[in-house]
C-alpha cells in the first residue's frame, strides 16, 4: 500500500469518526431534559416570544429535520448561534483556538525537550542516581492532578518565594483576557523590533504550560526510558556495535529513533489527555482558551456552543492523529507495506 | 486467573523492588481510611463552623498565620493559632480538613473501583465480540471505538454530566447506622452519575485490549477444536477467549483505576460531582484562599497524589511481571 | 608456541556473567590459537560458550557479562607501534594484547580489524534504515580509519563524530556521518556478494529482503571494513537448507579471494566439515578437543565429540537417524559446577578418574590434536566405571547398557539412549 492510499483510508475513517461525534453530540442534546427556549429567553418569557425563538433556532422542526440541518451546518462550518450570547458559535470557537493551541504546543515542547533527554539518560545509566531521580520524578508527574499542581505552583511563587515572581509570572489572568497573544507579540517584534510583548506572553504562559506539561513530561520520560531499554536489548544494536560506528550514532541515529517511532503513536492517542488537561488548566489560570469557554458553556447549558467546541476538539484530535499516522508511516518503513 | 508462570515473575518483582511494597502499603492505608472513615475521622466531615471567634479557619497543628479582621470600624492584624482539635486545620466554612481527607478517600476509592469495574463490564465483552467475529462486525465496532476515542475523556464526561446532571445516592454506612459510632454521617454519597460517566468514557481502552487478545486466540487450535466439537460462539467466548484476555485486562484495570481517580477529582474540582465530600471538590474550596489558607487545597491534593501513586506502583509491578504491551489513557487531569 | 603465522592467540580467557541466579562461567580459561588465513571452527551445543568466546574476541560482551581474566594477543605490527607508547606491557613484538589496551583502542578495531556476521540476519539489521545506509556506515568506518592513520588516537579523543555533528547533520548534509562515496561503495559490496539490482536494493529496507539475501548483505557489511578476522556466528542457522549452501559457498569464495581469517561458530558439524581447516569442540566453556578436521572427525578421542558426530544426520547414526546425546546441557552456574570433567554426568564412559578435572592431553594424529579427556592416556575399563546412578541422574546414557556384560568389552558405547535433546543445539531459540 502506498503512503497516499494509506492516508486516504485514514481520512475516510476520520470522516466516519467525525460523523459519529456529531451524531453523538446531537443525540445528547436531543435527550437532554428541559426546553432549550427556556435557556435562551428564560422561563418567565412571553409564550409568543418563546415560540418565535423556537422557530428561529429551528426547534419546532421534527427531530430528523433538525438532525439533517445540524449535520449540514457542521459540514459547511456553520455551528449555529450561541443560546447565551446569540453570537456565531464558529466565531466564538475560532477566537479561542489560538490561546489553547499556544498552551498545548508550549506544554508539548516543554515535555519533549525535558523528557527525551531525561529518558535517554535514565536508560543509559540504569540503576544509578540519575535514573532513580528520573523515575521518581516521572512517578510523581503522572500521579499529580494538574489543577492541583497549578494551584501549588501559584502558592509556591506567591507565598514561599515571597512574591516578586508573581508580578512577572502573571499567574492568573483577571478578566480572562490575556494582554497579548503569541501572534500579535511576534508581529510587534517583527515590525517594530519591540520584544516586550513577547516577554509578556512568555511570562503569562510559563506556569500554565508547566502545569499542563508536567504529566506529559513524566509520561514521555517513562516511555523513552523503557523503550530505550527494550531497544538496547535487540540484536541489531549488538550488530551495529560490531560495525565500529561512533557510539553517538548507535544511541541516537539507531536506538533513539526506533524508540521514538512507537512513542509518537502513543502520544497521538494521549492527545485527548492533553486537551482534557488544557480544559482544566485553563480554568485554574483563567486562560482564555477553548476549555475555559467550554466550562462556561456547560454551566450555562449553552448547547450550540458546547457542541461546537466539542466537535471542533474531536476534529482536531482526528486530524492530528492522521498526521501522526503519516509521520509514523514515514519513520517506520514497515507500516505501508503491510 | 493468573497463570503459574507469571506468579513467579510477580513474586520476583515484589521481592526485588521496594516500589511494589510501598504501593501496597499506601493502597492498604488508603483503603483502611476509606472503610473505617467514621472511626478515624475526628469530626463530622460535613459539619461547618469550626472557626475561631473572628470567623477565621484554623491552620494545621503547629502553624499559624496572620490575617486582618474588622474591629471597631478598622482593620486589625491578628495571628490565628492552630488548635489540637483540628490536626490539619479547617477550611473556609469551618469544616475539619483531616476528617474530610479521611472521608474523601471513600469517594475516590468507590468511584475508582466501581467506575473501572463498570468500564471492564462494558469494554471487555465489546472487545471480545469485535475481535472474535472480525470482519464487518469488527469494522463497525472499531469505528464506534474510534469515535469514542476522538473525545477527550474529560470533555466527554463533562458533556454527559451536562446532559444528565450529577446525581448522587446515599449508601448507608453500617458503622454509624447500627450505632457503633456516633456523630458521623449515616450514609456515604456515591456520585452515581460520575461513576457511570467515567465508565462510559474509559471502556474503550478495555475494548481495545480485549479485542487484541480475542484476535490472537481466535485461530488457536484449541478454539478451533472447541468449535469443531459444536461449542457455540458464546461458549467459546466465555470459556476460552475470555480467560485468555484476563491478564492484560487486570493490568489495564489497575492502571485505569489511577486514571479514574484523577478524572473523578477533576470533575469534582470543576463542580460537576454528585457529592461535596470529595478531594477534588475540597481543592476547589481552597482555590481563592491559597495565599493564606494554603492547607485547604494542599491536603486533599496530597490525598489524590498518594492514592494515584499507590495504584500506579501496583500497576507498574503487574505490568513488569506480566508484560502485556498495553496502553491505557493517562489521567483525565 | 610454534613459529606458525598466528594472527590470534587467546590465553586463559575467562568470561563470566553475573546474573541474579549466580555467577555463570560461560567461558573458562580458554586457550585458542588461530593462524592467519585459516578457517577455524568452534563447534558445540547451545550454551557451550562458543558464541561468548567469539563475542569476547570482538569485545561485544555486555553487562552482566564481563571478561574477568586472560589475554587476547592479536598480530598487527602497525597497531603495536601505535599502542607501544601508551601501553608497553600490551605489546610483544608485533602482537598486541587486546585486553590490556584501552577500550577506545579496542573499539577502533571493530569493523576494521574484526567484523562479525550474526546468525539471524533479520534481527541484526536496524528495521527502519535502508540496507544501503547501514552498509555505508560500515564502509565509512573503514574510510575514515584509512584516511586518518592515527585513527585509534583520534577515536581515543572521541573527536571523530560527536553529538554536535549529529545535531548539525539534521540540517547540513555535509555533517552526516555517511558520505556519498560510502554509499556508492556499499552498492559495489552488494554486487560483490551476488545481490541482483544492487542500486535499487540498496534503497530497500531489511524487511523487503529475503533471509538469504539479507545474510548476503550482512556478509557485505562485514567485508566493508576489509577485516583481518571475520567472526561468523552461526551464519547459516536461521536460513533454509538450500540457502545455507549458497551462503557457505559465498563465504568460501570470499575467503579464498581476500585471504582473511575466519572464526566460524557453529553447532553444525556438516558446516565445519565443509569450511574449516582446524576445529575446536567446545563444552561447558572449555575446548574439550581440538585439532585438524581429520583429527576431530576421524581420530577423535573425547566421547563428547563422538556424541556430536553421532548426532548429525549426514555423518553419524545408522539409517540417517539423529542420535542425540543423552542428558542435558550442563549448568554453567559457578556454584553448580563441580571440579571434574564437566561431561562426566552425560558420558557413557565415565570413570573414577573423571572426577578430577582433566588437563589437555596430546592425542594421536596431527601435532595440533589435543583432548581434555583421560581416555587419551588410558582406555575405558568396566572396573573403574562409575555406577550409572552416580550423578543421581537416571538420564545418564548407556550406563545401564554398560552394566550388562555383553557390552562391556569395547571402548565405544554400543548404543545410546535416545532421550531428551532433539538435536545437537543451535542457538536459534
Amino acid at each position: 500500500m502506498s503512503i497516499g492510499k494509506f492516508l486516504v483510508k485514514r481520512l475516510l475513517q476520520g470522516v466516519l469518526v467525525i460523523w459519529g461525534v456529531i451524531t453523538i453530540m446531537f443525540a445528547l442534546r436531543a435527550v437532554s431534559p428541559g426546553d432549550p427556549a427556556n435557556l435562551i429567553v428564560g422561563p418567565a418569557a412571553d409564550p409568543e416570544i418563546r415560540d418565535q425563538v423556537r422557530e428561529q433556532y429551528g426547534l419546532n422542526e421534527p427531530i430528523y429535520v433538525q438532525y439533517v440541518d445540524y449535520v449540514q451546518g457542521m459540514v459547511t462550518g456553520d455551528f449555529g448561534y450561541s443560546f447565551q450570547s446569540s453570537r456565531e458559535v464558529t466565531t466564538m470557537v475560532l477566537e479561542r483556538v489560538p490561546a489553547t493551541l499556544e498552551l498545548a504546543i508550549a506544554a508539548t515542547i516543554i515535555a519533549i525537550v525535558i523528557a527525551v533527554p531525561l529518558g535517554v539518560i535514565s536508560a543509559s545509566r540504569r540503576n544509578e542516581p540519575a535514573d532513580y531521580g528520573a523515575t521518581l520524578f516521572s512517578l510523581l508527574g503522572i500521579s499529580t492532578p494538574n489543577f492541583w499542581l497549578g494551584l501549588m505552583l501559584i502558592l509556591l511563587f506567591a507565598i514561599f518565594l515571597q512574591d516578586p515572581m508573581e508580578t512577572y509570572l502573571g499567574f492568573t489572568i483577571p478578566q480572562g483576557r490575556r494582554p497579548v497573544g503569541f501572534g500579535e507579540a511576534m508581529m510587534t517584534l517583527v515590525t517594530t523590533g519591540y520584544a516586550g510583548d513577547l516577554l509578556t506572553w512568555v511570562r503569562h504562559i510559563t506556569l500554565p504550560a508547566i502545569t499542563l506539561g508536567t504529566y506529559f513530561t513524566a509520561m514521555i520520560t517513562r516511555l523513552t526510558r523503557s523503550g530505550m531499554i527494550d531497544e538496547f536489548g535487540k540484536p541489531y544494536v549488538t550488530a551495529t556495535e560490531a560495525k565500529g560506528i561512533p557510539y553517538v550514532l548507535i544511541r541516537y541515529k539507531h536506538v533513539l529513533r526506533n524508540t521514538m517511532i512507537p512513542i509518537i503513536t502513543v502520544l497521538g492517542l494521549q492527545l485527548g489527555t492533553l486537551i482534557g488537561g488544557a480544559v482544566i488548566t485553563e480554568t485554574v489560570f483563567n486562560w482564555p482558551g477553548l476549555g475555559d469557554r467550554l466550562i462556561q458553556a456547560l454551566n450555562a447549558r449553552d448547547w450550540p456552543l458546547m457542541q461546537g467546541i466539542i466537535v471542533f476538539i474531536a476534529l482536531g484530535f482526528v486530524l492530528i492523529n492522521i498526521a501522526v499516522d503519516a509521520l509514523y508511516a514515514t519513520l517506520d518503513p514497515r507500516v505501508t507495506n503491510e | 486467573m493468573i497463570p503459574d508462570r507469571l506468579e513467579s515473575n510477580l513474586r520476583q518483582g515484589f521481592r526485588e523492588s521496594l516500589l511494589p511494597k510501598l504501593g501496597l502499603v499506601l493502597l492498604a492505608s488508603i483503603l483502611i481510611m476509606a472503610i473505617f472513615a467514621p472511626v478515624l475521622a475526628t469530626h463530622n466531615p460535613t459539619r461547618t463552623g469550626y472557626l475561631d471567634e473572628n470567623g477565621n479557619s484554623y491552620p494545621p497543628l503547629g502553624t499559624s498565620y496572620t490575617t486582618e479582621i474588622g474591629q471597631d470600624g478598622e482593620f486589625v492584624e491578628v495571628e490565628v493559632e492552630s488548635t489540637s482539635d483540628h490536626l490539619l486545620g479547617t477550611n473556609d466554612i469551618g469544616q475539619d480538613v483531616f476528617s474530610r481527607l479521611v472521608y474523601g478517600a471513600r469517594t475516590s476509592m468507590l468511584v475508582g473501583l466501581l467506575g473501572t469495574g463498570l468500564a471492564v463490564l462494558i469494554g471487555v465483552p465489546f472487545g471480545l465480540v469485535s475481535g472474535y467475529y472480525g470482519g464487518r462486525v469488527d469494522d463497525v465496532m472499531m469505528r464506534i471505538a474510534d469515535t469514542m476515542l476522538a473525545f477527550p475523556s474529560l470533555v466527554l464526561a463533562l458533556a454527559l454530566i451536562g446532559v444528565f446532571g450529577s446525581a448522587g445516592f446515599g449508601i448507608p454506612d453500617p458503622l454509624t447506622r447500627f450505632g457503633l459510632i456516633d456523630g458521623m454521617p449515616e450514609s456515604t454519597t456515591l456520585p452515581g452519575t460520575v461513576t457511570v460517566v467515567v465508565a462510559l468514557v474509559t471502556w474503550v481502552w478495555f475494548a481495545r485490549v480485549a479485542r487484541g487478545e480475542a484476535m490472537s486466540v481466535r485461530n488457536e487450535e484449541y478454539v478451533t477444536a472447541a468449535r469443531s466439537m459444536g461449542a457455540s460462539n458464546w461458549t467459546i467466548l466465555f470459556k476460552h477467549v475470555l480467560p485468555n484476555s484476563l491478564t492484560p485486562v487486570i493490568v489495564l484495570a489497575t492502571i485505569q483505576v489511577a486514571a479514574v481517580i484523577l478524572l473523578e477529582s477533576s470533575l469534582s474540582f470543576l463542580g460537576f460531582s454528585g457529592t461535596t465530600l470529595s478531594w477534588g471538590y475540597d481543592i476547589s474550596r481552597g482555590q481563592g484562599y491559597q495565599r493564606t489558607s494554603w492547607w485547604i487545597s494542599m491536603v486533599p491534593g496530597l490525598g489524590i497524589v498518594f492514592a494515584v501513586i499507590a495504584v500506579n506502583l501496583l500497576g507498574d509491578w503487574l505490568r513488569d511481571a506480566l508484560d502485556p504491551n498495553i496502553e491505557g489513557e493517562g489521567g483525565g487531569a | 608456541m610454534t613459529d606458525t603465522d598466528d594472527i590470534l592467540r587467546v590465553n586463559d580467557l575467562s568470561t563470566r556473567f553475573f546474573t541474579e541466579q549466580g555467577q555463570v562461567n560461560a567461558v573458562d580459561e580458554l586457550e585458542l590459537r588461530i593462524e592467519r588465513g585459516e578457517v577455524f571452527g568452534i563447534v558445540g551445543e547451545s550454551g557451550s560458550g562458543k558464541s561468548v568466546t567469539a563475542r569476547s574476541v570482538i569485545d561485544l560482551i555486555d553487562a552482566p557479562g564481563e571478561i574477568v581474566d586472560g589475554e587476547i594477543w592479536f598480530d598487527d605490527a602497525e597497531l603495536a607501534e601505535r599502542v607501544r607508547e601508551d601501553a608497553p606491557d600490551a605489546v610483544d613484538g608485533s602482537f598486541v594484547d587486546l585486553l590490556s589496551v584501552s577500550s577506545a583502542v579496542r573499539q577502533s578495531l571493530r569493523g576494521t580489524s574484526f567484523s562479525m556476521i550474526f546468525q539471524d540476519p533479520e534481527s541484526s539489521f536496524n528495521p527502519s534504515l535502508t540496507v544501503g545506509e547501514q552498509l555505508a556506515e560500515a564502509v565509512e568506518v573503514q574510510r575514515r580509519a584509512s584516511a586518518n592513520p592515527r585513527s585509534t588516537k583520534a577515536k581515543t579523543d572521541s573527536a571523530e563524530y560527536s553529538f554536535g555533528n549529529l545535531l548539525l547533520s539534521t540540517v547540513l548534509p555535509s555533517q552526516q556521518f555517511v558520505t556519498e562515496e560510502s554509499r556508492e561503495r556499499a552498492i559495489e559490496l552488494l554486487e560483490l556478494v551476488g545481490i541482483p539490482d544492487p542500486v535499487e536494493r540498496a534503497d530497500e529496507y531489511p524487511h523487503e529482503y529475503s533471509g538469504g539475501m539479507l545474510q548476503r548483505a550482512m556478509i557485505a557489511q562485514a567485508l566493508a571494513g576489509e577485516p583481518d578476522v571475520l567472526i561468523a556466528d552461526e551464519p547459516t542457522t536461521a536460513l533454509d537448507v538450500t540457502i545455507q549452501a549458497q551462503i557457505l559457498d559465498l563465504l568460501d569464495d570470499l575467503q579464498t579471494e581476500t585471504g582473511m581469517t575466519i572464526l566460524l561458530i557453529t553447532h553444525n558439524l556438516g558446516v565445519v566439515a565443509r569450511m574449516c581447516d582446524r576445529v575446536g569442540v567446545m563444552y561447558a566453556g572449555e575446548i574439550v578437543e581440538r585439532g585438524t578436521l581429520e583429527d576431530v572427525f576421524d581420530d577423535h578421542v573425547h566421547p563428547y565429540t563422538e556424541g556430536l558426530l553421532g548426532s548429525i544426520p549426514e555423518l553419524g547414526g545408522a539409517n540417517g537417524q539423529l542420535e542425540p546425546i543423552g542428558g542435558n546441557v550442563p549448568s554453567l552456574l559457578d556454584h553448580e559446577m563441580e571440579d571434574r570433567c564437566h561431561f562426566a554426568d552425560r558420558c557413557p564412559m565415565a570413570m573414577e578418574d573423571c572426577l578430577d578435572h582433566p588437563p589437555e592431553f596430546d592425542a594421536a594424529g596431527s601435532e595440533d590434536h589435543t583432548v581434555r579427556c583421560v581416555l587419551a592416556t588410558q582406555s575405558y575399563t568396566e572396573r573403574e566405571a562409575l555406577p550409572p546412578n552416580y550423578f543421581g541422574d537416571a538420564e545418564r546414557p548407556a550406563g545401564e547398557k554398560h552394566a550388562e556384560p555383553a557390552h562391556s568389552d569395547g571402548e565405544q558405547p554400543a548404543e545410546r539412549t535416545r532421550t531428551t535433546i532433539s538435536d545437537s543445539g543451535g542457538e536459534s531459540r
